[in-house]
């Protein structure tokens, strides 16, 4: 994501909130990853990701105005991702048990390139780490992708979800006892959650 | 499992790419949505819908001001009017009660001296 943000110009900021189309462009491709990504792990199917993704740049789109900064972009694109998601999550019990099947599946076909770099990790503890992620509460969710995903840090997540930073730090160190629990041979100690 | 939880899941975790279908249909609904045009100005030099919508707001405010403006000068005129014609009113009853008043004094007088006349002893 920050790579991304580097990518697109304030410059081209400027011409996207005038509706110049080539910006918009190179917005919708600089962060379509990061949101995507935050969708399709958060309710955990591709047409529900692609659906709320597609309406988080319509609603950028139509709020561009107010947008300051690339970093206020960024922002605002996970804030707006994060709560949508939730907030779907919350509406619809029934994907409480949609599994991340077709991620597994995505992952196992047209994008298996995207994990074919992970070198010395193991393939099979992330597809079960993630699968442990689809056992998260929607809050608690959003805050492990935000932290592993995005690579954010307890405070701007907490700004971000509009948390207080403790309950940030509460769901992180909770998720990764759960996760720990259910991962055998897991070997990180509650005193070795130095990130957190 | 011999690397730590979060660089496992870091690894996990990473941004995954939409599909080229997906990421063609989204560029052309973001760059064709009509709601981002609309606030572009009119290429011909007048105003927009939404500016025409303003003005013709300002414009029926500013009738119903200057209307609500007209009707209070002429209830204010209308006020002035019954004013005077009360006054010219007044005017006239106080002259004729003068008059009144003038005619019975001359006729107590008269009688008085009269009486006089009749009565030099009185």
């Amino acid at each position: 994501m920050n790579e991304a943000v580097r990518q697109f110009t304030d410059h081209e900021l400027a011409l996207a909130r005038n509706g110049d189309a080539r910006a918009l462009t190179a917005l919708v491709l600089a962060h379509q990853r990061s949101v995507y990504s935050l969708a399709l792990r958060m309710l955990g199917t591709r047409d529900l990701a692609e659906d709320l993704a597609q309406d988080v740049f319509m609603q950028l789109n139509r709020n561009l105005k107010s947008i300051e900064s690339r970093q206020h972009l960024a922002f605002w694109l996970r804030k707006v991702t994060s709560f949508r998601a939730i907030d779907q999550l919350r509406q619809r019990a029934r994907l409480a048990t949609t599994s991340f099947d077709e991620d597994l599946h995505l992952e196992g076909d047209t994008h298996a390139h995207l994990y074919s770099d992970a070198g010395a990790s193991d393939p099979l503890l992330q597809r079960h780490l993630k699968l442990l992620l689809e056992e998260l509460s929607p809050p608690a969710r959003a805050v492990v992708l935000l932290r592993y995903q995005e690579d954010l840090d307890p405070l701007d997540i907490a700004r971000t979800l509009e948390m207080p930073i403790n309950t940030v730090k509460s769901h992180l160190k909770r998720s990764l006892e759960i996760m720990r629990q259910k991962t055998p041979g897991a070997r990180l100690s509650r005193g070795e959650d130095q990130s957190i | 499992m011999s690397q730590d939880l979060e660089s496992q899941l870091r690894a996990a975790l990473r941004p995954i790419a939409p599909s080229a279908s997906f990421e063609k249909k989204l560029i052309a609904s973001v760059t064709n949505d009509p709601q981002h045009s609309q606030p572009k100005p009119d290429r011909r030099g007048g105003a927009g819908w939404h500016s025409r919508t303003r003005w013709l707001s300002v414009a029926a405010a500013a009738c119903l001001l200057i209307g609500v403006g007209l009707q209070g000068r002429m209830q204010l005129r209308r006020e002035r009017e019954n004013g005077l014609e009360a006054r010219r009113q007044v005017v006239e009853a106080l002259r004729v009660t003068s008059q009144k008043l003038d005619l019975a004094y001359e006729i107590v007088k008269s009688q008085s001296s009269s009486f006089a006349d009749d009565n030099p002893g009185a």
